[in-house]
């Protein structure tokens, strides 16, 4: 099924090929009609921009090729009671994930957008530690393993812009999801030493059908590349200055601060925040002032950066440019987004917090009384572990 | 420290976002990495019988998604992703408390955290 | 009342317009008439409680039978006080409660208003008096009659009920009352043929009883409807100011409107079904399933009468059609029932269905009558009919309750020599002279004979086939006393002769059948055996000796009113109701004879249409116009007036009838009772005659195969069509579609069940796949 999204017609198959491996995967794939290295055709089919945009991206017989050493390596790495090859496991998905990260990152090169190289280091840590997480015999490893990935994915967070979301998902995630975690661990089972494998609890010395979910999860993982390499690609970047102008245009309060800051209003009337929009014209990003001291502006704009803002006409009022780095930042943008585009949602979302922590509370208090059958089937439960 | 050093690094990268939106390929490389913790979170929802680890699977989804969204966002110069995100934080919260709640609540009546110890449900 | 306060004009217009029926403005009566139905109302009511509460001791106490007998005793003596009471012209409109009171709009006809209100005029009258007082005796009657039967308060709360009802039908003063009290006789008919439940017959002929009359009630249902459509109304006192005055509830004209002729007709199919008026009779000789007293009570002078009270009070409106369309087939349809039931019940068996069938024949007589315009005699009729009527089949009653339910009449014989049986024999005769019309000294005579007469004298141009009919009423008088007759000859006189009947019913004590019919062994404890000695037969006691001695005497009595007042007290009754018809009160005495009655019949359908001026006075107080409209004559009986001739001609062929009886069935030396013996000769001239008349004996003994005809047309269809419906159901709607529906998810669900291995991870790889099946269609999908 993977596979069909490339059955174009076989004359699409041209161009060059510079590189033996790509060549003979093509060959290799032709049939099926996946990967055809065809850079730089004019008139794309969707089919054709499809495969241009995965290739662009990476080789995809090396993409795929990749996911399977992971997949292999992810079902080693997954627990087992007799031969445990955990680490053998680890070390090649990781090796066959980050190649294909290392693959990505050099196609990027090529496309000159190579990501920082931050993005490498972190994305390897999340992906590392993630697998890690699900792999880990210990719950309070495992736990412990989950705030690295919460950690390097804060830091992406951060190289993607989205300081906010990266504190708030360290606070609230690392500082309170996973210290409940830890919390129950704790309670739920008694921490072995270290030695002692043999004490581990079955059900977590031993990994459920492995095979089964790691094919499952890595089907996925192959379906949802797919997807991303012929969708994605589609999409024409959106968003522009204009959005931001926007916002900023419901911020009197920030251009009010930003321009005290720069010591414009010397010499000007300075209007209340509410009575800004009387003087400011937000298309072309200039406020209108009235001259209230002539001197102390003559004075002020002797300062460079108010100069380069304030054009003065010498008459009863001047225009003032906002400055260029005014923008609406990441918070505001949320904050905005937040209480005038979703504020019915922010309510939702509190209303489902408090039930949640009601429901929390009502859960933990509650006293199980176990019936007579009940009794006898926890009995006979612990009987059985004894045997073993 | 870390954080100043890294934003400072995302700098001229930033700077290209403003401009012109995330590129098109450093998208896919998130993207990819966001897919990758989320088939991990899969697998180990899957392969782990621990309930806390089954959750914690089902947390690292909720990591994956929300790189996603993130990658998103930025890409599209949209806050909507990241109002998601929020939500997607909510949610995570509030399932965590209840389900750990359960859990505990779970492994009292049966001292062991065992999902497959649960299957009355069989038909 | 208020209602006749607010439309004097109509008032006004029917005193002085209207002349073919009388249009009396109503008075308010005394409210102590509602104790009428009230206390028969109480006595059910005190029976139901008694039978739910269990305070009848088993259906022992006789508390309910005294109860509702002296609660029927005093309504019956009220409703005298009311009658001695009321001012003869007037009616009384008594207002008991307000019943149903609404509108939906300020218009005619938009508003319903049907009081539990009760009218009282002379037919109301008429018929109160015979049915509680009937009732009261009956009921009598019944409590020697039940005392042996479980369910003694069922049966006394359905016989007070059944009064309840009569009382409301014929009390009622608008048409919803009548309506109510119509279904309520219906109920209590069914209750109390079905009251020996246990035994098939009486279940099936309450059922069949039950859906035939709703056939009838179907008619009446309509019929009122229509009436209220057309008239907006259904109170009696606006809807016959309206009908007097000849237009309908918005003020047009009634003349050859559709409604003329339908409102009637409908009505008529009601009265046939309650009546059981060909083709509707076949319930009512089931219906003596049932108790005596009730067959006597219910199915032969109360409710069965229903048909003609309904038409005798909707008289107006069946001549509001010119044509007289509706009375016409009441004619025809009443002469053809008193004919074809006569023919049946020479040729039964069984003396009470032969009762039955005669009940029939007089029903079919009383019709005839409305339908030759002579509400008068058909009245008086009811009146006589009653009377006799109860007469007779309490006698049968007794030979019933004496003999082990023994009815058929060859296996009885000689009642009249039997010790104790002298009442029962001597009621039975009054009965049967009456029955048979023999002159002068009975009611019935002067009864039919007035039907007869005004058939003949009724001209052809207002009823066509009027003399026909006249023909029909006579010979069928001639058959009626054969097979009265043949009852009595052969069940009273003669030698002492009887087989016990199968049942035990009424020997002493029902528990202990220490000498009943189905038991021949205690011969030795017989202190006075009669017949075979084994089995003696059981005298009816007081109670029913004297019922039967006060009806015997109220049969003969009956006689007196007909000469009370120039046209009979029936005729000063009906005078003042809306049943008064002129034409009727010609009768023997009528000085213009034929021509006043050939006058007002030309006078009558005109003013229906309004095409003629207002009239004076009635005719029968004198005859102004006698010679205005001469063309248009009467009938005569054979050119000779009918009313003098035929007391004489009817004479001739009752007693011929009665002849043809005792030449067949009677002793030798016929008038001797008991000292003659029946002859071998008799039955074998019987048998004889039967021989001659071929296959015809057989088919009258069967009923003409009516029911097999009905069963064939009617009942084996329906079998038929009910059990393809039900193969129907069984195999595509139970089979395919039911169980098809339910067996689809059952095998889905026995398919899919290991599915749910409750293991958590079973589902979790379900949704997991889940996912992946729709990335890879969204893939797929996006690339195509």
């Amino acid at each position: 099924m993977l596979w069909t999204w490339g059955s174009g017609p076989p004359h699409a198959w041209r161009g060059r090929s510079g590189r033996l491996l790509a060549a003979r995967a093509g060959l290799i794939l032709w049939p099926l009609g996946v990967w055809k290295p065809s850079f730089g055709s004019g008139a794309a089919t969707p089919c054709q921009s499809a495969e241009r945009r995965l290739n662009a991206i990476v080789n995809p017989l090396l993409l795929y090729v990749g996911l399977a050493v992971g997949a292999v390596g992810v079902l080693m790495a997954l627990p087992r009671r007799k031969v445990n090859p955990q680490i053998i496991g680890a070390v090649i998905a990781a090796a066959a994930l980050g190649g294909v990260i290392l693959h990505l990152g050099l196609r990027a090169a090529d496309a000159g957008q190579m990501p920082n190289i931050n993005f490498y280091l972190f994305a390897g840590i999340a992906i590392l530690a993630g697998l890690r997480v699900v792999t880990h015999q210990r719950p309070v490893y495992s736990a412990l393993f989950f705030i690295l990935t919460v950690l390097s994915s804060a830091a992406m967070y951060v190289m993607l812009g989205a300081e906010f979301l990266a504190f708030a998902l360290i606070i609230i995630y690392a500082g309170a999801i996973l210290i409940t975690y830890l919390f129950v661990i704790m309670l739920a089972t008694q921490a072995p030493s270290e030695e002692e494998v043999e004490a581990l609890s079955p059900y977590d010395a031993e990994a459920r059908d492995p095979v089964m979910a790691t094919a499952m999860g890595f089907l996925l993982l192959a379906g949802l590349t797919g997807m991303l390499a012929q969708g994605v690609g589609s999409l024409d970047p959106a968003g522009s200055a204009g959005e931001q102008q926007a916002i900023v245009a419901h911020l009197p309060g920030k251009v009010m601060r930003d321009l005290n800051a720069r010591g414009v209003f010397d010499g000007l009337e300075k209007p209340a925040e509410e009575k800004l929009h009387e003087h400011w014209d937000v298309s072309a990003g200039t406020v209108t002032l009235r001259v209230t001291d002539r001197a102390a502006l003559e004075q002020s704009m002797a300062n460079e950066r108010v100069a380069e803002l304030v054009s003065d006409g010498g008459g009863e009022e001047v225009v003032v440019h906002l400055p260029s780095n005014l923008k609406a930042s990441n918070i505001d943008g949320v904050g905005w987004a937040l209480i005038a585009g979703h504020p019915m949602s922010l309510e939702l979302a509190g209303v489902v917090l408090l039930m949640a922590m009601l429901g929390a509370v009502v859960l933990a208090r509650k006293q199980v009384e176990l019936g007579e059958a009940a009794k006898a089937r926890a009995v006979q439960f612990l009987h059985a572990e004894e045997e073993d | 420290m870390l954080i100043n050093l890294l934003a400072s690094h995302a700098a001229p990268q930033l700077h290209a976002a403003i401009e012109g939106g995330l590129g098109a390929i450093t998208l896919y490389h998130y993207l990819f990495v966001a897919m990758v913790m989320f088939a991990l979170g899969v697998i180990g929802f899957l392969a782990r019988r621990n309930l806390i680890i089954m959750f914690l699977s089902t947390e690292l989804m909720f990591q994956g998604a929300g790189l996603a969204l993130i990658a998103f966002s930025r890409y599209h110069f949209n806050h909507t992703g990241e109002v998601f995100v929020i939500f997607v934080l909510t949610v995570a919260a509030a399932e965590a408390a209840l389900a750990l709640a359960l859990v505990v609540l779970l492994f009292r009546q049966r001292e062991s955290l065992d999902a497959q110890e649960w299957s009355s449900l069989q038909g | 009342m208020t209602l006749l306060d607010a439309i004097p004009t109509l008032s006004t217009l029917a005193s002085g317009g209207a002349e073919h029926f009388a249009y009396h403005v109503a008075e308010a009566g005394p409210k102590w008439m509602a104790l009428v139905p009230g206390l028969p109302l109480l006595g059910a009511v005190i029976c139901l409680a008694m039978l739910l509460f269990k305070r009848d001791m088993g259906g022992r106490s006789r508390v309910p039978a005294y109860l509702v007998t002296a609660l029927l005793g005093i309504s019956f003596v009220v409703t005298l006080i009311g009658f001695l009471q009321w001012n003869h012209g007037q009616p009384w409109v008594v207002h008991a409660f307000e019943w149903i009171n609404v509108a939906w709009g300020s218009g005619a006809g938009q508003s319903l208003q049907a009081n539990a209100s009760f009218y009282m005029d002379g037919l109301s009258w008429l018929w109160m008096l015979f049915v509680t007082g009937l009732g009261a005796a009956i009921c009598l009657y019944a409590s020697e009659y039940m005392a042996n039967d479980k369910g003694y308060a069922r049966f006394f709360s359905a016989f007070a009920l059944f009064v309840v009802s009569m009382s409301c039908l014929v009390m009622g003063d608008n048409l919803v009352m009548l309506y109510l009290g119509w279904e309520g006789v219906g109920l209590c008919s069914y209750l109390l043929i079905g009251y020996f439940y246990t035994k098939p017959s009486a279940v099936a002929a309450a059922k069949k009883a039950f859906i035939v009359n709703r056939i009838g009630d179907l008619g009446l249902a309509l019929g009122l409807y229509l009436t209220f459509t057309t008239f907006g109304t259904v109170q009696y006192d606006e809807l016959f100011a309206m009908v007097s005055a000849g237009v309908d509830g918005s003020g047009h004209s009634l003349a050859g409107t559709w409604q003329a002729t339908w409102i009637p007709l409908l009505l008529m199919i009601g009265a046939f079904g309650k009546s059981a008026q060909f083709p509707l009779y076949v319930w009512l000789p089931d219906a003596m399933e049932g108790p005596t007293p009730v067959s006597a009570l219910i199915h032969a002078a109360t409710m069965v009468t229903a048909g003609v009270y309904l038409i005798a009070r909707m008289y107006p409106l069946f001549l509001m059609d010119e044509a007289l369309t509706a009375l016409h087939v009441v004619a025809y349809v009443g002469t053809f029932t008193a004919f074809l039931a006569a023919t049946i019940g020479m040729a039964q068996f069984d003396i009470k269905r032969i009762m039955a069938y005669s009940t029939l024949s007089q029903l079919g007589y009383m019709f005839a009558g409305l339908g030759v315009l002579t509400t008068n005699g058909a009245a008086y009729h009811v009146f006589t009919h009653a009377f006799f009527k109860a007469t007779l089949f309490l006698a049968c009653g007794a030979v019933m309750h004496g003999f082990a339910g023994q009815l058929d009449l060859r296996k009885l014989s000689g009642l009249w020599n039997m010790k104790g049986w002298r009442i029962v024999s001597v009621a039975m005769l009054v009965g049967c002279l009456n029955l048979s019309g023999i002159p002068v000294i009975t009611a019935g005579f002067w009864s039919k004979d007035m039907i007869i007469a005004e058939a003949f004298t009724t001209p052809n141009q207002v009823i066509a086939g009027s003399s026909l009919i006249g023909w029909v009423l006579l010979i069928t008088a001639g058959m009626t006393a054969y097979y009265t007759f043949r009852v009595f000859f052969r069940v009273f006189v003669g030698p002492v002769e009887f087989e016990p009947g199968d049942e035990a019913h009424g020997h002493g004590d029902d528990d202990d059948h220490g000498h009943g019919g189905d038991d021949h062994g205690h011969a030795g404890h017989d202190a006075h055996g009669h017949g075979d000695g084994h089995f003696h037969p059981h005298a009816p006691g007081w109670a029913i000796n004297f019922v039967l001695a006060a009806l015997a005497i109220g049969s003969t009595v009956a006689i007196l009113p007909n000469f009370m007042g120039d046209h009979g007290w029936v005729g000063g009754l009906l005078h003042d109701s809306t049943a008064f018809y002129q034409s009727g009160f010609g009768h023997h005495e009528a000085p213009a004879g034929e021509h006043a009655l050939a006058n007002s019949k030309m006078e009558v359908v005109p003013v229906a249409a309004h095409s003629a001026p207002a009239h004076g006075a009635p005719s029968h107080d004198s005859a102004p116009d006698a010679h205005a409209a001469g063309e248009v004559h009467a009938n005569s009986f054979l050119g000779m007036n009918a009313h003098a001739v035929m007391y004489y001609v009817s004479t001739l062929f009752g007693l011929a009838g009665l002849a043809f009886a005792a030449y067949l069935h009677g002793p030798v030396g016929a008038w001797s009772f008991g000292i003659g013996n029946r002859t071998k000769a008799a039955v074998s001239r019987a048998d004889g005659w039967k021989r001659a008349i071929g296959p015809i004996g057989r088919w009258a003994e069967h009923k003409w195969y009516v029911d097999e005809f009905y069963d064939l047309i009617l009942r084996t269809p329906l079998r038929v069509i009910a059990h393809i419906f039900h193969a129907f159901d069984k195999l595509i709607i139970d089979g395919a579609l039911v169980d098809g529906a339910g067996l689809l998810p059952r095998l889905l669900g026995r398919t899919l069940r290991p599915m749910q291995s409750g293991v958590l991870h079973g589902y979790a790889t379900g949704m997991a796949a889940g996912i992946g099946i729709i990335v890879l269609i969204v893939l797929v999908m996006t690339l195509s």
